[in-house]
């Protein structure tokens, strides 16, 4: 894992959360090389015990504007509460309107789930 | 198989005879070894070697996983089986090649995730415009009403047609298909100086797939990372059970105290089973469940069947003085088994519920953890699901 270029940029939290460092490791690598966001950045929320991803989303003709979305991993392994997920968006400044929780699995799949604050309606 | 500038693709999973023929031929092998034709026999004993292709793969601890970043051992572990991962693609390492797709051809790419980008992106314009229409009808229907006090059907014209798109009839637009262009943006003056993309993708296997390559098929070696030394078979051992610790260096010791109930073995059990018997096991991550299994491979057809790890302690005792709390070790609710039973059945999978049965410690001495051996003493039993409507299931 050394020699991969995203090592570089996360060696210290890797270091600092290494139960989470697999989730980061792959997520991260996921949404910069995979999904091609730009800007990112990566946030440290000590009161999830893990590091966070923002960033921006390609975007496509149908959506409003460029979004600035934030990605927490996590990994099929653990288990998470709603308190830790209230953590997650307390942590973050600006506080989002909606978070997105990463759950990734040892063969690398990742599945994405949109986490709201409270019952949003869904788009048309 | 190149998937750079294909010149034929499928269309969904109807394929043509001829498509058949050659995913066939490309993924004729089960498993990695193979056995060649004998070319001469002696009392009816063949007597050539089966061919076994030595893989070399390199274990992660951070991620607990094995790494296979020379291609052409990728390449084969995937053909063969259907072993690993890409880690930046959907099944197969397609990355570079998506990359470089994306530089010669903007967006006409054949690898199965351009294939799936490109129809998501249709279905998404399909429905903009169904929502437009049935907006814009509606509204056509209040206006009718309101000036002239007459009813209207809204998503029927005078003449009997229909206004509102369906999905059985309508056809992208040229201009939505130009817009689904590749984020790059190559200036027209760029290709003459476009350096090599490096490969940032490798095959990733899972600990049950790669303790299976080395361990029930031979032929994988796995290397430490920083020593690049090989592991013997007891370091893997050792090194697979403790990968559950978090750390960024492999524990070579034994586990102390060892446990049957062990996260990787029990896993394990589960994989090696449906592995022996013919099936090619994958994540099933994305279903709810733990593996799901396929009669041939992915590329053949959707998997059957979705398995549910379930551990079940012969000893009670075990579980409460046990450090681990294994996933579904405790009784299911019936709400969240009629859920994952809900999920997998809207994709025509049938559940399975696959119960590992953990030996007790006061009948079997722990120190037979000390070797795969412990394996024997193990069960596994299934129960299939299958939700049963009396009035409609009548055959």
């Amino acid at each position: 894992m050394q020699n991969h270029p995203s090592y570089p940029v996360l060696s210290q939290l890797l270091a600092k959360y290494p139960a989470t460092g697999g989730a980061l490791f792959q997520v991260y690598n996921d949404l910069t090389l995979a999904q091609r966001w730009t800007d990112v950045e990566v946030l440290d929320l000590p009161a999830c015990k893990r590091a966070a991803i923002k960033g921006q989303r390609p975007t496509t003709d149908t959506d409003r504007g460029p979004s600035i979305c934030v990605v927490v991993p996590c990994s099929l392994s653990e288990s998470i509460s709603t308190s830790w997920l209230r953590a997650a968006f307390t942590s973050l400044d600006p506080l989002p309107s909606e978070i997105y929780v990463a759950i990734t699995s040892e063969d690398t799949s990742t599945v994405y789930y949109k986490i709201s604050q409270g019952i949003v309606k869904p788009p048309v | 198989m190149s998937l750079i500038n294909q010149t034929s693709h499928s269309k969904g999973s109807f394929k043509s005879s001829s498509r058949r023929a050659e995913t066939a031929r490309v993924y004729a092998h089960p498993i990695p070894i193979i056995f060649p034709e004998p070319t001469y026999k002696f009392l009816g004993l063949s007597l050539t070697r089966p061919l076994n292709p030595h893989c070399t793969a390199v274990f992660d601890p951070l991620t607990r996983s094995a790494w296979i970043s020379n291609s052409g051992d990728a390449t084969l572990l995937w053909q063969r089986g259907f072993f690993g991962k890409g880690d930046l693609s959907r099944s197969e390492p397609s990355w570079l090649a998506r990359q470089i797709n994306a530089r010669q051809m903007k967006g006409k790419g054949f690898t199965s995730e351009e294939i799936t980008a490109k129809r998501r992106a249709e279905r998404k314009q399909f429905k903009l415009d169904r929502a437009k229409a049935m907006a814009a009808a509606a509204a056509e229907a209040e206006t009718a009403f309101n000036e002239q006090g007459r009813v209207i059907a809204p998503g029927i014209a005078p003449d009997g047609t229909r206004i509102i798109p369906s999905a059985a009839t309508w056809k992208p637009t040229s201009a939505s298909v130009l817009s689904e262009q590749s984020p790059l943006d190559v200036a027209p003056g760029e290709e003459e100086d476009i350096e090599p993309i490096k490969d940032l993708e490798h095959l990733q296997l899972s600990l049950q797939e790669a303790f299976f390559l080395v361990w029930a098929l031979d032929c994988l070696t796995i290397l430490h990372p920083e020593t690049n030394m090989s592991f013997t078979l007891a370091e893997i051992w050792n090194t697979f059970q403790n990968a559950h610790i978090p750390s960024s260096v492999p524990q070579l010791n034994a586990p102390s105290p060892p446990r049957f109930d062990n996260p990787f073995l029990v896993s394990y059990i589960a994989y090696h089973h449906y592995r022996s018997l013919g099936w090619v096991v994958k994540s099933g991550i994305k279903f709810c469940v733990d593996y799901l299994l396929y009669k041939r491979g992915p590329v053949f057809q959707h998997a059957e069947f979705a398995i549910v790890v379930i551990p079940v302690y012969e000893d009670p005792e075990d579980q409460a003085n046990s450090p681990f709390t294994l996933q579904n070790a405790e009784p299911f609710t019936w709400s969240w088994l009629s859920t994952i039973n809900r999920v997998n059945s809207q994709v025509q999978k049938t559940l399975i519920l696959s119960y590992i049965t953990i030996p007790a410690e006061s009948r079997v001495s722990p120190t037979i953890l000390s070797s795969p051996a412990c394996f024997a003493h193990y069960s596994v039993r299934e129960v299939v699901l299958r939700r049963f409507i009396p009035a409609r299931m009548r055959d």
